[in-house]
């Protein structure tokens, strides 16, 4: 082989030729393989494939989860799913949408049903992004758009979970709702994705990541009207968790009923920990309407309404707290040392500071009057001296200590913090010096002060438990949908107000005696064996001059009446629960407020009766078991 | 030294076959990405314009390797494997990552994929070593080792992007040019023996995607919304394009962006969705061509150094059609090799381009040097 290359270094051909021989079959078989695969897939198979890729076409689906239901303490269902049948159009399937609609606006006409979407259609619809056309709709519609499915290429029925709120309004505020995502709300979490229902509004929204669940997928081959032929797989979509308020359901009904549509707000506490038992705003509106696709008109209605329906007052409505204050004045007092029980002041309606002249409620005037009397008869006067006496960045620390002026942290959006002012709030804020004239107004409860319900509900709750303020807590628990507690919200102490026991058991006999003692300005909330402790009070809204107030009073619009407050909480030994109700531009908080926390007592005192007879029932039987 | 040295001939003895096979099934290549991306509403450069650069680019770097006699080329073999070896490093240490693996350089708004000039060069470090060590009797394992070792290197390099086609490629190209070289055969069988053994472990350092992707094409069905479905969808497509196809632009499946990866590696399943079995065919002779007419170069070759290149490149891309097309065919895992001249992607483009244009320089020079 010493010829194996010539002289200019080439191969020897005929070396290389036996290989080349073998590699020309390799690449011909290789070249053979592949036609007849392609033949099998091309020809054989080809019009199956052909039919496969024509007729179906396979696409991803987002399955929604079912959003976790809402419960009251008791698992008393207050908001569920229920299916939601809505018809889309799938750009892809059908051309021609207009005249899709024109069809189905025939059909419809014929049983003199009427079609509602009435948008025109975008140039640049993607293909497989279904356009809703109609939300919710009747067994009648979907019977109708079934049997004509063939003439209605592209326009089919998708069943999707709506939420059911069973207690509609009257929760609405607190519970809120839920809707489709928005741009912005999709920027700010990319756990969501463009078309995700989300919650918009109280329970729906803070408690969305649990109540969410997560999202499935499908992937289904559809023929070409859009119907699902197979199912090629599937991700499950995982339900959200449930959640159990602590609020109760009966009493929520109670309150909301008692305040026959007035507007207003309501909370009741358990005063031992801080569980939201009852919450209330009022006007309300209903949650279902925004399941089915509200019109522009209707959502006009409710997002316009002056009354504003979507707020709920009970945290985001910001009152001036009116004589209900003159507890922490009182409260200040003692403790700062400045009056003792028996200091007493002499009213005579009247009470001048310089050249003005501030006037009690009371026009004739209580005489003279130690502090239990002048919160029993909420006297005006008593509080513009002790209040003078002490100052107002004084009465605002002891506000401050019982919660008021800051959030109190309840686990819902857009809690509002109210406003309780001092010198140098004033002095930062409106770069003008404390006027002394202002503490007066302060002192009860009027001027700059503003405080929430639920802070007023707070603050005598942690009056009425010894001095502990506690966070309210709407939410009981999370749990998964077999019922295993997944996350449990433990009663969280916010502060600790330390109050001479003197004091509590002064003020406690005082608030005593205003719902229960002669002269008592909350004698409404009066409840046979039960030691109901409470306090009015009526807050103005637009500052009169004090000497002309009375005069015009039936004079001036509605918008400009006072407000009716009352807040209370029973019994005086070891309270279970405390109420705050405003009711606004009503007028005095003993006539109009009062009766309404009665309800809500009554309401609850009367649940617990019945509560413990059937489940000592229950609780005989494993005991019974015991025995044997 | 022939270097710049401007000879007449070699437009005399021009391979004008052989540019025209290549540029013919660049066109084609081209109108085929036009459709795969048509209904992609893209606001950038279309695609397919793209692509035109990348064959103006790449015609570009195949005059100039064409220019300058292989042998001279050549003796740079070891400087630009070299160079290859570091530009993999790079991309080991810097490198930026796409789709979970990282393989490409930036170069200003470009990247770069040194792991495709990696095949070039490789079968230019191999052909230089093989026509330095001559030998008349049929290699051994021992004299193996050091081109065996040659190409583990960048194996690794590119293995570890991870890269498993481009890897699989390098070996396969190896083991094709060893095999014409002559190698002996109770070697092989060794080696066989011992890649037997090996498989086992293999599999442990496989990523777990490369798994998938080795059980879903054993099958396809089992996982549809995963890996499965690039199979499916790629066989949808091309049963569905029958004896003449769907016609261009009509292919459901392409525009409707049921395939994934159309426009790379599954550029043939839109081919053949759009023009059906007669396409396909077409397509496939004029492969098939381009094949024979590389082996004629490299039977013809004057001296073994260009026989080598000749055939190492003919080897390249025989291999990337087969692969390519058994993978879309459903016959071969997925495993990510481009389609040779009608994948879109530059770097493949360019590294190709450049290498019919070291064919050309063997093909001409053959007739030259015959004087």
């Amino acid at each position: 082989m010493a010829n194996r290359h010539n002289l200019l270094n080439g191969p020897e051909p005929a070396e290389f030729r036996q290989k080349l021989k073998i590699i020309i079959i390799v690449i011909l078989v290789a070249f053979s393989i592949l036609l007849v695969r392609l033949w099998y897939l091309q020809v054989i198979k080809g019009d199956d494939l052909k039919q496969r890729s024509e007729n179906n076409s396979i696409r991803f689906r987002k399955i929604m989860p079912l959003r976790g239901l809402v419960m009251d303490r008791n698992r008393h269902v207050i908001v569920d799913n229920r299916p939601s049948f809505d018809v889309l159009y799938m750009p892809s399937r059908g051309k021609n949408p207009d005249r899709l609609v024109e069809k189905i606006k025939e059909l419809y006409s014929r049983r003199s049903l009427e079609f509602s979407y009435d948008q025109p259609f975008s140039r640049q619809m993607k293909p497989y992004l279904p356009v809703r056309l109609e939300k919710n709709v009747s067994m009648e519609k979907i019977a109708l758009i079934e049997t004509n499915s063939l003439d209605l290429p592209g326009i089919y029925i998708d069943v999707s979970p709506v939420r059911l709120y069973l207690d509609g309004e009257t929760i609405a505020p607190i519970i809120g709702y839920t809707g489709e995502i928005s741009k912005e709300e999709l920027e700010k979490d990319d756990e969501y994705a463009s078309g995700d229902i989300i919650g918009k509004h109280g329970v729906e929204k803070f408690l969305d990541p649990y109540i969410r669940g997560s999202r499935g997928a499908e992937l289904v081959e559809v023929n070409a009207y859009g119907k699902e032929i197979k199912n090629l797989g599937r991700i499950d979509p995982i339900s959200g968790y449930n959640i159990v308020l602590n609020i109760e359901a009966d009493l929520q009904k109670t309150a909301w009923e008692a305040f026959e549509g007035r507007s207003g707000a309501a909370v009741a506490l358990d005063p031992r920990n801080g569980a939201v038992l009852a919450m209330v705003s009022s006007p309300s509106f209903d949650p279902n309407l925004f399941n089915s696709g509200v019109s522009g008109e209707q959502w006009n209605k409710i997002a316009n309404n002056p009354l504003t329906p979507l707020t709920n007052r009970a945290i985001s409505g910001q009152y001036p707290p009116g004589s209900t204050y003159k507890m922490i004045v009182a409260a200040a007092a003692l403790e700062e040392g400045i009056i003792t029980p028996d200091t007493k002041f002499a009213c005579d309606g009247s009470y001048q500071f310089g050249n003005r002249i501030f006037r009690c409620w009371q026009k004739k005037g209580h005489g003279h009057v130690s502090l239990h009397r002048a919160l029993v008869e909420s006297c005006d006067v008593y509080f513009y001296n002790v209040g003078r006496m002490l100052g107002v960045d004084k009465i605002a620390h002891y506000a401050k200590l019982f919660g008021l002026g800051g959030t109190t942290g309840i686990d819902l959006p857009n809690e509002k913090s109210g406003l309780i002012p001092t010198k140098q709030w004033k002095l930062t804020k409106m770069k003008q010096v404390w006027q002394p004239g202002e503490t007066i107004s302060i002192s009860i409860g009027q001027g700059f002060d503003l405080v929430t319900p639920l802070q007023l509900v707070s603050s005598y709750s942690a009056l009425a438990n010894g001095g502990t303020l506690w966070q309210p807590q709407l939410v009981k628990s999370v749990e998964t949908v077999e019922g295993k507690v997944y996350k449990e919200f433990l009663p969280e102490q916010k502060g600790k107000l330390s109050l001479k026991k003197e004091t509590i058991d002064l003020l406690g006999s005082a608030l005593w005696g205003v719902v229960n003692e002669p002269g008592g300005t909350g004698k409404a909330a009066q409840r046979p064996n039960a030691d109901v402790c409470g306090k009015t009070g009526t807050s103005q809204v637009v500052g009169l001059p004090e000497n002309e107030k009375s005069r015009r009073m039936k004079k001036i619009g509605v918008l400009q009446r006072d407000h009716a407050l009352f807040v209370c909480f029973a019994p005086l030994k070891n309270p279970e629960i405390a109420v705050a109700v405003i009711v606004e531009n009503a007028g005095h908080g003993g006539a109009v407020a009062a009766p309404i926390a009665r309800k809500i007592l009554d309401a609850y005192f009367e649940g617990k009766k019945k509560i413990k007879q059937p489940q000592e029932a229950v609780s005989s039987q494993p005991a019974g078991s015991v025995q044997q | 030294m022939l270097f710049f040295k401007f000879d007449r001939r070699i437009f005399q003895y021009f391979d004008w076959t052989l540019l025209a096979l290549v540029l013919g099934i660049c066109a084609i290549g081209i109108i085929n990405i036009y459709s795969a991306v048509f209904s992609l509403n893209e606001k950038q450069i279309p695609l397919y314009l793209k692509q035109v650069q990348w064959v103006l680019l790449g015609s570009f770097f195949m005059m100039v390797v064409f220019l300058i006699d292989y042998r001279v080329i050549s003796e740079g073999a070891y400087v630009i494997y070299g160079i290859s070896v570091a530009l993999l490093v790079v991309v080991f240490l810097y490198g930026y990552t796409a789709n979970g693996s990282q393989r490409w350089i930036a170069l200003g708004s470009f990247s770069f994929q040194p792991s495709e000039l990696m095949k070039l060069t490789i079968i230019l470090a191999l052909a230089r070593y093989f026509d330095d060590h001559k030998s008349n009797e049929p290699y051994t394992l021992k004299e193996l080792v050091i081109p065996f070792l040659m190409i583990m290197l960048p194996f690794l390099l590119i293995l570890k992007q991870p890269d498993l086609g481009t890897a699989l490629i390098i070996i396969i190209v190896f083991a094709s040019i060893v095999f014409f070289i002559g190698v002996n055969w109770k070697s092989v069988a060794i080696v066989f023996a011992g890649g037997l053994m090996l498989m086992p472990l293999g599999w442990h350092f496989l990523k777990d995607y490369q798994r998938d992707r080795l059980i879903t094409f054993l099958n396809p069905e089992n996982d549809p919304l995963g890996t499965g479905y690039h199979i499916i969808q790629s066989m949808i497509a091309i049963g569905s394009g029958g004896i003449l196809g769907k016609g261009f632009l009509k292919g459901s499946q392409t525009q409707l962006k049921f395939l994934p990866e159309q426009q790379t590696d599954f550029v043939f399943s839109v081919f053949a969705e759009e023009w059906g079995f007669i396409g396909a065919l077409f397509l496939f002779i004029l492969f098939m061509s381009l094949i024979f007419w590389g082996l004629k170069i490299a039977l013809h070759s004057r001296d073994l150094l260009g026989t080598l290149i000749a055939f190492g490149i003919t080897a390249l891309i025989s291999w990337e059609i087969f692969i390519n097309a058994g993978m879309v065919l459903g016959i071969l895992p997925v495993v990510g090799i481009p389609l040779p001249f009608l994948s879109y992607g530059g770097s493949a483009m360019i590294v190709l381009l450049t290498a019919i244009g070291l064919l050309m320089n063997v093909s001409v020079r053959r007739l030259i040097l015959q004087r």
